[in-house]
């Protein structure tokens, strides 16, 4: 304490008193000594008596006043110096390139053939699709429960889908479907009687539908056949298109329609 | 035999035509837009539902006038036949028909006929009249579910007002129905079908209507002959008959009406079989044993193409694309089908058990037909039945089942059908089915029948 160590010094000035003259160092001295008790007294005080002192008060809220403070949104550093070409003073990368260090490869160590460790050869996976629509997970609709099958055909061109799904029309593909939906069915009919599901591997039991495009002539010949979208089963994409390649004709287009050719879009589901 | 055929449009008035045909051509000048269709296939699909409605008496005089009401009578049974006998329709009874059948497009009541009882998708209605001996039939094919543009077909036809005549058109008009509705394959209405009869007291070559009507005989040579085939363009017709020499190829010429020559090889020649571009194969015993040979139209060019000791027997072309021979081999005991190429490699064998005979190629090139005895011998159950086989995949299908002897089988030009003779009846006549083995017909009754030929179209 600061106290104790005035008294300490206080002492050893008294023992210094037979050297010299006292009288006029003895006031000073007493002041001294009341301003130093008066600190420790207040210091003492303070701690005691003032709140907050002393309490753990960081990060609480509360006490002292809002404050006011200017936000400053862009702080006016002066700009950097355009013009200059000094490749090391410039924040940017520099014009200057160090060049990339050559890495020497170290030749692969070609591992010794051991007569224990079998090696498999992974083959490449064969990619055959061109891309893939993200389609969302249909439910079996090709269960119907007892009662709820409805009557066996409904409109025309409804009924054309078969069992599952049906033709679909776009705005923009024109209104040959509404116009000639027997010649749309007669299409699926011809193409489902072509197509055979035993090429397809037998271990596959369920597989995405399969979308293929080809053109009808005006003959009724079809061309131009592929996969717009693969089932990722490459035995079902091509007994789709095998199913295609039998078909020498659809018959000629009707003879009310103006078009030479007409585009179909035909899918293939595959359940065993 | 004049006759005519006109295609009608949606009115059948003429003074229409015009302003139809403007339309067309500004339809054809606006719809350049491409058009889509988006169709697909799961489960596989039903026939097309068809209604044929009896067609009416457009002249008062039909129907006083029995004979022409018998013409109006067979068109409209020869129609319902014709459609019936298609294989891909389900025709609706016509118990389920409106009262009021139409004569006349103005005339189709749409309701009445989409929805049920008949519940039709198609319609086939028109009208006869008989006027100045001439019979004139007006015929539509309606989509009756889209009510819009319903038109699928509209035909005239025009012929004398005979019996014949009118069969013809009523074929002609199922034909018509059936290559729209078929998928581009002709009707068989017109076909005919060559058979062997002795009715006439020898095995003689006859030919009939694809549903047994108009049965003649063609050949008189008063020996026997077998295994008539027809030519692809249906002009002239091979087959084997025995002679002094032996059994001998023989040619019967269709434009002449007469028998022409033909080489004779020596020894014995039996099946004849067209390729589809004119050559003939067939089997000869000349060098010794029975093999196949090939001979051009006109019997030139002589090659063989096996050579072995087991009878080679009844070759039958792949009709799509004229490459590859079937025929009957016994090398290995029984006989057995084998396939090779046209020039006489690649041989390969099918039928793997049992007593295989008569195969017949399919006109798409798929399939064959052939009568197969699967367990043959002493005691084992069952007799000739006829089977389709995938020669691809050498699986086989039996479409006869408990029904006598079946054999020699052969396709229709449509790929639908199938005619074989049978003992079924108690004798051997001929028969027709579907190729999946229903809708078996009787086609001959008379005397024995055996060996029928599908000609090409």
């Amino acid at each position: 304490m600061a106290a104790v160590t005035d008294s300490d010094i206080d002492m050893h000035y008294n023992d210094l008193d037979i050297y010299s003259e006292h009288s006029h160092l003895r006031r000073p001295l007493a002041w001294s000594l009341g301003l130093h008790l008066s600190f420790a007294t207040f210091v003492v005080l303070y701690a005691t008596f003032v709140p907050g002192f002393g309490r753990n008060s960081w990060g609480s809220g509360g006490g002292g006043d809002a404050m006011g403070a200017t936000l400053v949104s862009s702080v006016p550093l002066p700009a950097n110096p355009t013009g200059t070409t000094n490749v090391l003073a410039t924040e940017s990368k520099g014009l200057a390139k160090s060049e990339p260090t050559v890495q020497e490869k170290e030749p692969e160590a070609i591992p010794i053939p051991d007569k224990n460790t079998k090696t498999k050869i992974k083959p490449a996976p064969v990619n055959t699709a061109t891309k893939r629509k993200a389609e969302p997970e249909t439910p079996e609709t090709n269960q119907i429960p007892y009662g709820e099958g409805g009557p066996v055909s409904g409109p025309y061109t409804m009924t054309a889908g078969g069992a599952k799904g049906g033709f679909g029309f776009t705005g923009s593909g024109g209104d040959f479907g509404s116009r000639f939906s027997w010649y749309v069915e007669t299409v699926q009919r011809k193409v489902t009687e072509n197509w055979l599901k035993y090429e397809v591997d037998p271990r596959i039991t369920d597989a995405k539908r399969v979308y293929v495009t080809f053109d009808i002539a005006r003959d009724g010949h079809p061309s131009n056949v592929q996969i717009e979208q693969s089932s990722g089963v490459p035995s079902l994409d091509q007994s789709a298109v095998r199913a295609l390649q039998r078909i020498d004709t659809f018959g000629p287009l009707p003879s009310d329609y103006s078009g030479s050719k007409v585009s179909v879009e035909f899918w293939f589901d595959y359940k065993r | 035999m004049t006759n005519r055929e006109y295609n009608l449009s949606s009115s059948a008035r003429p003074v229409r035509h015009c302003v139809l045909i403007a339309v067309a051509l500004l339809l054809a000048a606006t719809a350049s837009a491409q058009d889509w269709i988006r169709t697909g296939t799961g489960l596989g699909v039903e026939h097309v539902r068809l209604a044929a409605a009896d067609f009416k008496p457009s002249t008062a005089a039909l129907r006083e006038n029995e004979q022409n009401y018998q013409l109006l009578k067979t068109f409209n049974d020869v129609l319902w036949n014709d459609l019936d006998n298609a294989g891909i329709f389900d025709l609706v009874s016509k118990s389920f028909y409106p009262l009021q059948e139409p004569g006349q497009p103005s005339e189709v009541n749409f309701p009445a006929w989409n929805s049920p009882p008949p519940n039709t998708s198609m319609l086939a209605f028109g009208n006869l009249g008989v006027s100045a001996g001439k019979v004139t039939v007006q015929g539509w094919l309606y989509d009756v579910k889209n009510q819009a543009s319903p038109q699928v077909l509209g035909k005239q036809y025009t012929d004398n007002a005979t019996t014949d005549a009118t069969r013809v058109i009523a074929h002609r008009f199922a034909d018509e129905i059936i290559f729209r509705l078929g998928g581009g394959i002709p009707g068989i209405a017109e076909t005919k079908i060559y058979f062997v009869s002795e009715r006439s007291g020898h095995k003689e070559i006859w030919m009939m209507d694809y549903d047994g009507a108009n049965q003649q005989e063609v050949t008189h040579l008063g020996s026997i002959s077998l295994s008539p085939r027809i030519s692809p363009d249906g002009s002239r017709l091979a087959f084997s008959s025995i002679n002094k020499g032996g059994w001998e190829i023989m040619m019967y010429s269709f434009d002449l009406n007469r028998m022409v020559s033909f080489p004779r090889f020596g020894g014995m020649n039996l099946s004849p079989s067209w390729s589809p571009d004119g050559k003939i194969a067939f089997s000869s015993s000349r060098n010794g044993y029975p093999n196949i040979f090939v001979v051009d139209q006109s019997g030139g060019n002589s090659r063989r193409l096996t050579n072995d000791q087991g009878p080679d027997v009844s070759p039958t072309w792949n009709r799509k694309t004229g490459s590859q021979i079937a025929f009957v081999s016994g090398r290995t005991g029984l006989p057995q089908i084998y396939t090779m190429e046209a020039d006489g490699t690649n041989l390969q064998r099918l039928t793997d058990q049992g007593y295989a005979v008569s195969p017949n190629w399919s006109p798409n090139g798929q399939f064959l037909t052939l009568s197969w005895m699967r367990k043959y011998g002493p005691g084992e159950p069952g007799s000739n039945d006829i089977y389709l086989m995938d020669v691809a995949s050498k699986q086989w299908v039996q479409l006869t089942h408990d029904a006598g002897r079946n054999d020699f089988p052969c396709w229709s030009p449509d790929g639908r059908h199938i005619v074989f003779q049978s003992h079924r009846s108690g004798s051997d006549q001929i028969w027709s089915m579907l190729a999946d083995g229903t809708n078996v017909k009787q086609l001959t009754f008379k005397g024995g029948n055996t060996q029928p030929n599908w000609s090409w179209k």
